[in-house]
């Protein structure tokens, strides 16, 4: 870990700042208990204090060590206790070999000495604690939002990769129906299957290139919707017609990249593949207040209700829409009278 | 030689149209009928007997799977769909081969040969009666059950079968409105049916948590399973033990 102080302009400067009034606090405190040392208190405070700081700054490094790792707490306070002693000995020593040297001439340093030396004892050990604290204070910190800007990145990359798991589900009976289609097409109609690969491919192109999450328009995934169900035509004939009514002013609004595909998916599943009647589905696009609600209704046979799918297809768009605009767009199905419908509710301000 | 009588059963008209374009080329292939679902194909094949069958699987109505589990009497079949999710299931009903579309001419062409070899030299098709026996793991729940009462087709949805019981080689299934008779193994049904709602309480039968009413103890280490409709099946040592787990008490 780095160091907190030494690494940082700003907290190096703080630094200073605080010894600076512990300094006066201790000149203060020596002046009031003694008040005949004036000149040489003030001065002892700051020399002092200013090698103590020396001190504490170099006291990071024996802390580091001491807390990397998993040392029992008996180790760690045995540790810290030593450390202090001998810290708080040395600055003692130190100050008293340095302060006649700096400053000669003090007469009564010895009487000045005696007279201080249990205050001085005491403010080393209750820096010294000041100094631990602090320490631990911004080691935690620095743990904690180490730890969430971890956690954050880990959602980040779990949401991403369960978004293109919920994309990427192309039916590939679709794909290899479609591709049959233009096997044949090839012998009865060409140009008819050079149209259907184009088709194929622009509707691919638009699948699997989009960026995940990169929002698309309403205009492009209609689009691309309508260039699916144009394939689809070609493989069901006139079991499969489709109407829409779009309200132009919703064209531009933003949505997830094929979002809308797995419902049209559902209604050719449920609708064209289980039915021998012809079958249509319908898209209405309007506003409703601050929302676009999208319907996409087919109708079906119902001899063979019965048969379900997983579910897959529905569940995994509603857990996209979750993703992407959290409770605020909602997905809803109705079942009657031969007639299957999904709505899609999403906020939206198309004016 | 006679020529090789054929159906093509399949949904989409361009998929029919290939078959048709490739045995075109064929003498001895004649196509006496097209279909575009179960049912049809069903009917149209239990009336015209065709030697030979292209068969979708994925169809409405009926798939190809379940029209040849009540099929009586079976033509040679070629299947021909678009995902090999159902492979294993139809080499194990005895189709003489499985094309995945879309296919090749000369692939085509291979599995009619086979086809033909199969009808000339007259070599017995087999009973398809363990179909289903393995579950492809990407195959989507059974949600109904196919039976055939007399020339009628019935599709039973499984929310409605109370139990199934088994009878020889049939299983007879218990169901809301009445009972019906089909060539299956009991194992096929305790690896399908929702395992949630049913339990195996007996070698000869698997009934559905919901029906029973009350267990009581019968002779020694014994118990029964008292349904709702008053019925009584017989439990097992292993039958109590599953059901103890099912149920928690």
């Amino acid at each position: 870990m780095k160091h907190p102080v030494l690494e940082n302009r700003i907290r190096f400067v703080v630094w200073w700042l605080v010894w600076l009034f512990l300094a006066a606090g201790q000149a203060l405190l020596y002046y009031f208990a003694y008040g005949s040392f004036v000149s040489i208190s003030i001065l002892d405070s700051i020399l002092s204090l200013l090698i103590y700081s020396a001190l504490a700054l170099s006291l990071w490094y024996p802390f580091a060590i001491f807390n990397k790792g998993e040392s029992r707490p008996l180790t760690l306070v045995t540790n810290l206790v030593i450390t202090g002693a001998i810290s708080v000995t040395f600055w003692v020593l130190i100050t008293k070999l340095l302060i006649p040297l700096i400053l000669p001439g003090q007469e009564n340093f010895n009487e000045y000495w005696t007279a201080t030396f249990p205050y001085r004892i005491g403010t080393g050990v209750f820096i010294y604690s000041l100094i631990i604290l602090t320490y631990y204070l911004f080691v935690s910190l620095t743990n904690l939002s180490e730890k969430k800007s971890r956690e954050a990145e880990l959602e980040s990359l779990v949401r991403e990769t369960e978004l293109k798991m919920l994309r990427s589900q192309i039916n590939p009976h679709f794909l290899f129906n479609s591709l049959n289609s233009v096997s044949s097409l090839t012998i009865t109609n060409p140009d008819k299957a050079r149209d259907m690969v184009i088709k194929l491919s622009d509707f691919m192109r638009y699948a699997l290139s989009k960026k995940d999450e990169q929002p698309v328009t309403l205009r492009s995934e209609l689009e691309n919707l309508r260039l699916y169900l144009e394939i689809e035509k070609v493989r069901f004939g006139d079991r499969l017609t489709t109407d829409e009514q779009i309200e132009e002013r919703c064209l531009e609004v933003k949505m997830p990249v094929m979002i809308l595909q797995p419902l049209y998916e559902n209604a050719i599943k449920h609708g064209v593949y289980e039915s021998t009647e012809s079958v249509k589905i319908t898209t209405i696009v309007r506003v409703i207040d601050n929302y676009m609600e999208i319907t996409i209704s087919n109708n079906y046979d119902t001899v063979t209700e019965s048969r379900k799918g997983t579910g897959t297809g529905l569940v995994n768009v509603i857990r996209r829409l979750e993703l992407f605009y959290g409770n605020k767009a909602t997905l809803k199905t109705l079942r009657e009278n031969g007639i299957y419908t999904v709505s899609l509710y999403i906020p939206a301000n198309c004016n | 030689m006679a020529k090789i009588r054929t159906i093509i059963v399949d949904d989409e008209a361009p998929a029919r149209e290939i078959i048709k374009h490739y045995l075109k080329e064929l003498e001895d292939i004649e196509i006496i009928s097209e279909c575009s679902d179960g049912f049809s194909g069903l009917k149209t094949i239990s009336a015209m007997k065709p030697d030979l069958v292209f068969l979708d699987i994925q169809m409405p109505r009926l798939t190809g799977i379940e029209m040849l589990e009540v099929m009586t009497e079976k033509p040679v079949i070629i299947f021909s769909t678009a995902y090999d999710q159902f492979a294993l299931k139809a080499f194990e009903l005895n189709a003489v081969d499985y094309l995945l579309k879309p296919f090749p001419k000369r692939r085509f062409l291979d599995a009619v040969d086979k086809a033909m070899d199969k009808i000339r030299t007259g070599s017995e098709i087999k009973e398809p009666a363990q179909i289903l026996e393995k579950k492809p793991e990407t195959a989507e729940p059974v949600n109904r059950i196919v039976v055939r009462k007399g020339s009628a087709i019935n599709l039973i949805p499984v929310d409605q079968v109370k139990f199934v019981e088994a009878q020889d080689d049939y299983v007879m299934i218990h169901h809301a409105s009445g009972k019906a008779l089909k060539q299956q193994t009991m194992k096929f049904y305790e690896e399908n049916l929702p395992s949630k709602d049913f339990v195996r309480i007996h070698r000869s039968f698997i009934v559905r948590v919901q029906e029973i009413h009350r267990i009581e103890p019968y002779e020694k280490d014994n118990h029964v399973a008292v349904l709702k409709t008053g019925e009584k099946l017989p439990v097992s040592r292993a039958g109590y033990k599953h059901l103890k787990e099912e149920l928690n008490f």
